[in-house]
């Protein structure tokens, strides 16, 4: 469980705050699929492919193994995990980011506390 | 694994505040990095039960991420949120604010939704399997945009129209 965030090469937050890789993901909730498959779906270059599907791996949500000369790719399950925690990282600093706000205006405007 | 999101904080304001910064003022806090353009001219929570919440692009280009359902300042709030998805694929997100004083009020946050969708696709190939297959999607689409054509037949994964300038 502790693999996807610890590892060495890769990071999850990292590799899901792509669109590009956020599509593969999705992608590949259908069912595990080649490169090519993949790259026929994408507005982006096979190499531009490979080069995400290698970020993916590193961080854990992906992995892959050879079928005769082609390379199939499948979501892991621990990485499922990682995007929950994705997720709740996205609400934290939305919430971060709401509380200097609320704490530093009024209703009345910005610049001044109530009572101060 | 498919328990809803929950996170609760403390914000050092009058829940009357929290609720109005929260709502019409989300434009001012929201991150951009969360959001279907990247970098929107605005991003609108409108006040009441069936209320859009959507984000203007600097375009013009108007990207619904939701709708609220439950509308009770200064107390509770709940909307429908598919940032990046279809109405169909909307999970629910419900916010109290709970007044602790005269300006202290505890943040309450529920992100839930997921377990329904987890629990529609039982009888997929293999529980994990079907983990991946029913949420994943809903996960990305609270996360921001997914590229390529993908989500959609055409530009743009959310419905959206074109606007004049409004503002």
């Amino acid at each position: 469980m502790a693999a996807g965030r610890a590892s060495a090469a890769g990071d999850p937050f990292e590799a899901l705050g792509d669109p590009n890789r956020r599509a593969i993901l999705r992608l590949l909730s259908e069912g595990d699929k080649a490169v090519q498959a993949i790259a026929a779906e994408l507005p982006i270059s096979r190499p531009a492919v490979s080069r995400h599907l290698r970020l993916l791996k590193d961080a854990g949500l992906v992995a892959e193994h050879a079928a005769g000369t082609r390379r199939i790719y499948r979501l892991r399950d621990e990485g499922l995990r990682a995007v929950q925690e994705y997720l709740e990282g996205v609400w934290g600093e939305a919430a971060a980011r709401f509380r200097l706000l609320a704490e530093n205006t009024t209703p009345d405007g910005p610049g001044r506390r109530a009572g101060s | 694994m498919t328990e809803p999101l929950r996170m609760t904080f403390d914000v050092a304001c009058p829940a009357e505040h929290a609720f109005t910064v929260w709502t019409s003022a989300i434009g001012t806090w929201w991150p951009a990095g969360h959001t279907v353009s990247g970098a929107p001219s605005a991003v609108v929570m409108e006040g009441a039960v069936g209320g859009r919440i959507y984000e203007r692009a600097a375009d013009g280009t108007e990207h619904d991420w939701g709708e609220v359902t439950v509308w009770k300042p200064p107390r509770l709030l709940g909307y429908l949120w598919h940032l990046n998805a279809d109405r169909a694929d909307a999970t629910e997100v419900e916010i109290r604010f709970l007044a602790q004083g005269q300006a202290a009020t505890r943040i309450e946050i529920e992100h839930r939704g997921w377990e329904r969708l987890g629990d529609r696709a039982s009888g997929w190939r293999t529980r994990n399997q079907a983990g991946w297959q029913s949420l994943l999607p809903h996960f990305l689409a609270a996360i921001g945009p997914v590229a390529g054509p993908v989500t959609g037949p055409s530009a743009g994964p959310a419905p959206h129209q074109r606007e004049g300038d409004r503002q």
